[in-house]
């Protein structure tokens, strides 16, 4: 049983395989009656699945395939011509092995299919004759696998002929040719004539075609055999066996072939990419511990032998991503081959002439989007053809050619797969699409006299919008095209609109080339870090805080000759504001489509490479992040949906990024001298004493610091209220003017006096003091009563704590 | 002596039953303790305990939802229980934890003050949450009785719902 299970699903994947090649086949085949390579390929598949399916009992399935090998085979033939009207048949016979096909594949059997009436039309096409003989006799000829089976054997013969006299071979040689010729005579012609026993042979195509269709041949033997050894005929055993390789050659390529692909689970490519995305996360963190460690141990020569190894694994990385992620790539033809067949349907459905022009169908993209993008292109084409493309009397009568063309065209720009679907139909109108829109109720009257063309054609997209006048089953639903976006944009893809009246439109979707590494832009905001995916990222600008303005609530500023509106992100994600913010502001301009938005941030931080992980059920679909990342030193960093955010903008009012936020320095009363605290920060333990021995006789509270860092970390700790703090400016880790710039960063300590305790007493010294904000500079050494009476101005010491 | 035989024979495989018996009967759980109440959840449901550090605010959820934090490349939420139970928050100890708990493919770190320790309790010690609170929406599973104290015994899976 298991056994079976294992030839049922080698059968269906070889099956699908054929089917999907099959639709383009046909499609080419109507416009290309005469090819007979084709018809010849698109035989072999009805016959490849009937023998393989009377072999695995699938009655209905063989009875079906049967009746198309017959229909096939007298085309093959030329006794038939495919008209249209045929093709419809053979066509619908194809939707059912489908149908068929897929029925097996749930249930193991291909019961529950009423094949009798697509038999029927398919034997009336035959011309009722449905004789036993033809598909019989015409079964084994095109065998394919048959040949190559055969042709192993047909080697090893030729290589026996070296033992055989000249005569034997050139016997054996004329039956060969005699069984085969006709298959190649068109071809080798030629060739043929040039051979000294051939020439008589060609006069009698009447019993070739004879020998075809009547004797069921024991499996010819290979076409190469034939055609190398003819001309050489004459020239006795020699020239066979010196063909003999050659002849070998393509038989051996063809099983060679086979084995230069494997079928893998998805699975495990899954499997491999998620252990990538570690890597890069891996990678992303030794690069920035190289970093740290270059700062300090610079010069150090162990560090260069550091820098190499860590440029080479993040080299070799890089490339074993790109490696990876090619295994999952699949040419986008995949989901293009069935556009032909669904056009020829829809053209004669909407009596239209419509041709599709495919380019580019080689290019690759992640197997998870090409499963993704199929229907939003089925959606768009469909539109393209039902009210783009005008029907042809009215093409006609616009001077235009009959038949319209719709290309579907695929290629690389950058790190996206642009797919663009042109058509050159009658164009989108906005002035009609703002009407439209204005009667439905979609946008409000000053929405449309603000809106650009560009803007306007995005209508298309809004939900609840369809702009034929006539609901046909083709589309206009009315869902379609905001179902596209919505699609495309799960991508992290974007839909362009360029249209012209009367000319045409054109769609671009730019999709990235894959789903799980994106490259990000990096920006903080307060403490926090957000990655904003680079693909929707137009540019980033400087401005100062007197270019914002704002228009009925919102902040706007003006980029070259546009208005941008603007959003804090503080804003969106709630951050709270500790830090006071700059006099400058960074823009982010970020782009999707015809809309753009202007995010403001702290910082810029740079752009990297990150893996999209997902923040699990627990925390999805919080709106406006569309992930997380993990960042090089182990932070989680989270990933901004663009798409949503830009409906979340919309509901933001202006942000008080303007106005100055109140003091909320309000100290409490002091009622004794305890209530006053002072943070000393020295690195010397004397220095320290020496401080805490001059204020104790104030009774105030006094907390030690040994260092920048460990002050600011007791400062955010937010224990105590300081009221004022002693800073010296030599120190381990952070030294004292870097501290007081940090402090000074926070709203809460504008008004925080610093004092300078320090033995620097140059006059420079003295200006970066004030420079980072400290308000007085003491120098070593000094008074105790100096040094009390300093501090006491200068938080306001009430003399009766004395 | 047939007899006498069988009557070993029992006795001995009785005493062998016994401590299967005792396994079973026996709910191994972790203990730790939130504001003043001490809790519990199955020691199966732990997949680790761990030292507090740094975490990832995340924006538009209730206060309990800490953010996220980066266990060995996986993002998991963290919950504050503390506030989730309407306790004011406290500032992180040497005694605090985050409890990684999982249910099915559910995972979430939760922030608790302190660990007591892992209790073995008799299944019959354990009795149902209070009838005021019993209901689909409990966090309770039970209530275990020990010597000198009792422990509120909590659903993990109703830990790991999101609610809201």
């Amino acid at each position: 049983m298991d056994e079976f299970q294992e030839i049922l699903q080698d059968f269906l994947v070889e099956s699908f395989e054929l089917v999907e090649k099959l639709d383009e086949d046909l499609v080419e085949l109507e416009s290309n009656p005469e090819d007979l390579e084709l018809l010849n390929g698109i035989f072999r598949v009805a016959h490849t699945v009937k023998g393989a399916s009377s072999f695995l009992n699938f009655d209905v399935l063989t009875h079906l395939t049967h009746h198309m090998e017959d229909v096939l085979n007298k085309a093959r033939h030329g006794e038939l011509t495919i008209t249209p009207d045929i093709m419809d048949v053979i066509l619908e016979s194809v939707d059912l092995m489908k149908a068929l096909l897929e029925t097996i594949r749930d249930t193991s059997a291909d019961a529950g299919i009423d094949v009798s009436a697509c038999v029927a039309r398919l034997d009336k096409v035959s011309g009722g004759t449905g004789e036993v003989e033809t598909p019989a006799a015409a079964a084994p000829a095109p065998e394919p696998e048959v040949e190559v089976v055969e042709e192993t054997p047909a080697d090893e013969d030729e290589l026996d002929y070296e033992n055989m006299d000249p005569e034997e071979i050139e016997a054996e040689i004329e039956r060969l040719l005699a069984q085969r010729q006709e298959e190649d005579k068109k071809k080798r012609e030629a060739k043929l004539a040039a051979g000294e026993k051939v020439p008589q042979m060609p006069p009698e195509p009447q019993e070739e075609t004879k020998e075809e269709d009547s004797t069921p041949p024991p499996p010819p033997p290979p076409p190469a055999a034939p055609k190398t050894t003819a001309p050489q005929g004459g020239n006795k055993g020699d020239g066979a066996k010196k063909d003999a390789p050659k002849a070998a050659a393509p038989t051996k390529r063809a099983p060679a072939a086979v084995e230069q692909t494997i079928r893998v689970d998805v699975k495990r490519l899954d499997h491999l990419m998620n252990l990538i995305g570690e890597l890069v996360l891996a990678k992303n963190r030794l690069i920035k511990i190289n970093d740290d460690v270059e700062e300090r141990y610079e010069g150090e020569e162990f560090l260069e032998e550091l820098n190499q190894v860590v440029s080479i694994v993040s080299l070799v990385t890089t490339d074993l991503q790109i490696a990876v992620m090619k295994t999952r790539m699949l040419p986008i033809g995949k989901v293009f081959n069935k556009f032909p067949r669904m056009i020829r349907d829809l053209s004669r459905e909407l009596n239209k002439k419509i041709e599709l022009e495919i380019s580019g169908e080689e290019t690759e993209l992640d197997k998870s989007i090409v499963e993704e993008i199929g229907d939003p292109l089925v959606h768009i084409i469909r539109n393209s053809c039902d009210h783009g493309v005008e029907p042809p009397e009215e093409r006609v009568a616009k001077g235009k050619p009959e038949t319209g063309v719709i290309g579907l065209k695929a290629y690389n720009e950058g790190n996206q797969i642009v797919i663009q679907i042109d058509d050159d139909g009658k164009g989108l109108d906005p002035e009609m699409l703002k009407n439209k829109s204005l009667e439905k109720g979609i946008i409000t009257e000053k929405e449309a006299d603000t809106m650009s063309d560009k803007e306007a054609f995005g209508l298309i997209f809004k939900p609840g919008f369809s702009t034929a006048a006539q609901v046909t089953n083709v589309s206009g639903r009315g869902v379609g095209m905001d179902v596209v976006k919505t699609n495309i944009e799960k991508l992290n893809g974007i839909i362009d609109i360029d249209s012209e009246v009367g000319v045409g439109t054109s769609m671009k979707l730019k999709i990235p080339l894959t789903l799980a590494i994106i490259q990000a832009l990096l920006v903080g905001v307060q403490e926090e870090y957000y990655a904003i995916p680079l693909a929707s990222v137009l540019e980033t600008v400087r401005i100062s805080k007197d270019e914002i303005y704002t228009v009925e609530g919102k902040s706007v500023m003006r980029l070259r000759d546009e208005v941008l509106s603007l959003v804090h992100i503080g804003d969106i994600f709630e951050v709270e504001r500790i830090l006071d913010a700059s006099e400058h502001a960074y823009v982010v301009v970020l782009g999707l489509g015809t809309s753009k938005l202007g995010l403001i941030v702290d910082t810029l931080v740079g752009q990297e490479e990150i893996v999209i992980k997902s923040l699990g059920d627990y925390l999805k679909g919080i709106e406006g992040i569309a992930g997380a990342t993990i960042r090089g030193d182990g932070g989680v960093t989270l990933i901004v949906d663009v798409v949503a955010l830009m409906q979340m903008a919309r509901d933001v009012k202006a942000s008080s990024l303007t106005e100055e936020s109140g003091g909320v320095a309000t100290s409490n009363e002091k009622t004794k001298a305890s209530d006053y605290t002072i943070m000393i920060v020295d690195d010397s333990k004397t220095d320290r004493t020496i401080m805490r021995k001059a204020l104790e006789p104030l009774g105030v509270t006094l907390v030690e610091a040994s260092d920048g860092q460990e002050a600011l970390n007791v400062l955010k700790a937010g224990e105590h209220n300081f009221d004022a703090m002693l800073i010296d400016i030599e120190m381990p880790r952070m030294d004292g003017y870097t501290l007081a710039s940090e402090i000074k960063k926070y709203n809460r300590y504008k008004n925080l006096p610093l004092i300078a305790v320090t033995s620097r007493t140059g006059k420079s010294d003295r200006m970066r003091g004030v420079e980072s904000g400290m308000v007085e500079y003491i120098t070593k050494p000094y008074s105790a009563d100096y040094l009390s009476s300093v501090v006491q101005r200068n938080v306001n010491f009430k003399s009766e704590f004395l | 002596m047939s007899d006498k035989l069988k009557q070993i024979i029992n006795k001995q495989s009785e005493q062998q039953n016994t401590p299967e018996l005792q396994l079973d009967n026996v709910v191994q759980l972790v203990g730790f303790v939130i504001g003043d109440e001490e809790y519990a959840v199955p020691i199966l449901a732990i997949q680790e305990i761990i030292k507090p550090f740094s975490w990832t605010r995340v924006p538009q959820v209730p206060k309990y939802v800490l953010g996220v934090f980066n266990l060995r490349g996986a993002v998991i939420p963290l919950i504050d229980l503390r506030t989730k139970f309407g306790l004011s928050p406290k500032k992180h100890s040497d005694e605090t934890r985050f409890i990684v708990m999982r249910h099915g493919d559910d995972v979430a770190g939760f922030v608790i003050d302190r660990l007591t320790m892992a209790i073995r309790i008799k299944k019959e010690n354990i009795g149902p949450a209070p009838d005021t609170i019993v209901g689909d929406e409990t966090m309770i599973e039970g209530v275990g009785k020990q010597e000198d104290k009792i422990i509120t015994i909590l659903k993990v899976n109703k830990l790991l719902e999101r609610d809201f």
